[in-house]
């Protein structure tokens, strides 16, 4: 058994060669608790061991990562999600966000990367990569969209000047820690800011984040 | 209906081989075609065909006749040797042919006014009309589509709104009256006409007692070849992408497998091409028409040129102009200083484009310099920078420390 202190990891991702690939490079920091190559086996297996972190594959056949997300998600379980994709379509980061996922990150994410979100993710956190935190201010702009103005609930669907401006210097390339610094506010705040956007992210009805849902048949 | 032409015939230019017109045609572009052969005005042509057509319908005849032997320009064959080229379509059209005689004939031995005039010419123009159609190519057709739904009153018969329906059922109520009062003029439905109509009825049930299963049948092919050829048509389109691209960069990549950089460069090029082909295809190509297209192109160049990977991050878009441009240029030149001094082996690009401004910014996490003592070639590039930048009205940031990497922010103010 490794340290108690590392994260319980569970793999799903329907390729061979990028398991054993991730494995490679996270299994000397992470407790690797088991590893599925189908929806129907993950959800099993997930709702059996129950790990802390789920790394899960966006694109996989019947459902995909969403069928997973939807189905852990009716049960009551601690786990959470960290999507995982080659692809970078607006449509399937905020689709597996609005799902239920706590971060997006692509493939070609560096070994030490990707264990820190991993860390970050057990720990509670958001995992927002840069280019997830310009769909976000995309879909949340005030100025060119859609359906102008359309605003159901400002709690929901508006960012606030904080956040936006923390999601500004995630797309700039910067870490929270960057952040911190660069607002002068603590690392924690940060936090808060990132996850108040996520959880807008999923409740909030705005047309364009509806839009890209409805597209892949969410709500 | 908006189709202006011109001549593109110039006085001295010798003889072309005559071909029906496609820049220059309303309908088929017989008109065109001779006007572009003979060298005269495409309206005088259209002119004498229209006076003709008072002769018993013959310049509508010898339209139809031209449109179905000559070949497009740009085509390779006729109307007519694309029919015969296709078993099924000659069979089709030849069976149009021997019913349409029929029809005439029968008409005539009815004794209905067909014989007098404009009756022949017409009958045969509809088929004539009906072997255009099914010759025509792709092409062609589409022109046709599109002319017929820009005719004011055919093209909003056709359509499936409110306005349609009623256009059509005004339309066809029209021609009912129409029909009847000519019948009466005839003798009255139970007079002369009567055994007229009664007639044509046996003739028509008899044809489609004759054709209709074939027919059917040919029809029913049509569909699934033709649902079959889209099928074809979208999986040549991503055969030919794959192989011009992906199979390419992969005998690349092979052949320069001891490299490790060139290894990368490749795959990572490759990705980004594939990515964009994927997702965002309305971006593939218009650097003119794009900002983000123009951001696009440093990501591929500094990946190429200096093998440093590039994050690019894009909020909104604009079309852009000479400002855009020079902004774009200076988020350039400070994407390759990146790259090219600071030993990262990433770079983040940034950029917003909002109602009031637009900003790039450009990161790394390399080795960073001390702003104060500068290497005299870099303050040229910071300076060029500040410059265009101050050009613009608009400003540029430059944040850095030895060790801490550098980042350039630039904000350039749109005037709206």
């Amino acid at each position: 058994m490794t340290d108690s202190a590392q994260p319980r990891v569970f793999l799903v991702d329907d390729h061979e060669l990028i398991r054993s690939g991730i494995r490679a490079e996270i299994a000397s920091s992470v407790d690797i608790v088991g590893e599925a190559d189908e929806v129907g086996a993950a959800i099993e297996m997930i709702l059996e061991r129950n790990p802390d972190v789920v790394l899960l594959d966006v694109h996989m056949p019947d459902g995909g990562g969403q069928a997973v997300l939807r189905a852990v998600g009716e049960h009551d379980t601690t786990t959470r999600f960290l999507a995982l994709s080659v692809s970078d379509a607006s449509v399937d980061v905020i689709s597996v966000i609005r799902a239920g996922a706590r971060g997006y990150v692509t493939k070609n994410i560096s070994g030490p990367e990707l264990v820190d979100a991993i860390y970050r993710i057990a720990a509670g956190d958001v995992v927002f990569s840069p280019r997830l935190a310009g769909f976000v201010l995309d879909a949340f702009s005030t100025g060119q969209d859609d359906q102008p103005n359309l605003v159901v609930d400002p709690d929901l669907d508006q960012l606030t000047t904080r956040e936006r401006q923390v999601l500004r210097l995630i797309a700039r390339g910067y870490s929270y820690k960057d952040i911190a610094k660069e607002l002068t506010i603590s690392t924690k705040t940060v936090e808060s800011h990132v996850s108040s956007v996520l959880r807008k992210l999923q409740l909030s009805s705005r047309y364009q984040l509806s839009h890209w849902a409805s597209e892949r048949h969410l709500n | 209906m908006s189709i202006t032409t011109s001549s593109h015939a110039v006085v001295g230019t010798p003889l072309r081989p005559l071909r029906r017109g496609r820049d220059n045609c309303i309908l088929g572009g017989v008109c065109g075609g001779f006007a572009t052969r003979l060298g005269i005005k495409e309206r005088n042509i259209r002119i004498i065909f229209a006076l003709l057509t008072l002769i018993f319908g013959l310049g509508v005849l010898l339209y139809m006749t031209f449109w179905l032997v000559l070949t497009r320009s740009g085509e390779e064959h006729s109307i007519i040797q694309q029919i015969f080229q296709n078993r099924r379509e000659a069979q089709i059209v030849l069976v149009a042919f021997i019913a349409t005689l029929i029809l005439v004939i029968a008409l005539q031995s009815t004794g209905t006014q067909v014989s007098d005039g404009f009756g022949w010419p017409l009958l045969l123009s509809a088929f004539a009309s009906f072997a255009i159609w099914r010759g025509a190519s792709t092409d062609e057709r589409n022109h046709l589509t599109d002319f017929f739904n820009s005719v004011p009153v055919i093209g909003g018969a056709f359509s499936k709104s409110r306005k349609g329906v009623v256009l059509r059922v005004a339309i066809g109520a029209a021609l009912v009256y129409f029909g009847l009062d000519q019948l009466n003029n005839l003798g009255g439905v139970w007079g002369s006409a009567g055994s007229a109509l009664f007639g044509t009825a046996v003739l028509v049930i008899g044809v489609l007692v004759l054709f209709a299963p074939w027919w059917l049948q040919n029809v029913r092919e049509l569909t699934s070849e033709r649902r079959e050829r889209v099928r074809i048509e979208e999986r040549a389109a991503m055969v030919a992408h794959l192989h011009d691209s992906v199979l390419q960069t992969l005998t690349l990549i092979e052949r320069a497998a001891a490299n490790e950089g060139d290894v990368v460069r490749l795959a990572r090029n490759q990705e980004r091409e594939l990515r964009q082909w994927l997702f965002s295809p309305e971006t593939r190509t218009n650097a003119s028409t794009s900002f983000v297209g123009l951001v696009g192109a440093i990501e591929h160049d500094v990946e190429n040129d200096y093998g440093v990977r590039v994050d690019l991050v894009t909020v909104g878009d604009c079309v852009p102009d000479d400002r855009v441009t020079t902004l774009v240029a200076a988020g350039r030149e400070a994407a390759i200083n990146a790259a090219k001094w600071s030993e990262a082996a990433s770079i983040s690009i940034f950029t917003e484009v909002e109602p009031h401004s637009i900003s790039i910014f450009v990161r790394d996490r390399g080795v960073g310099f001390d702003l104060d003592a500068i290497p005299a070639d870099r303050q040229g590039i910071a300076m060029s920078i500040r410059q265009r930048m101050s050009q613009l009205g608009g400003e540029a940031f430059v944040t850095t420390a030895v060790g801490d990497g550098t980042e350039v922010q630039l904000v350039m103010p749109r005037t709206t």
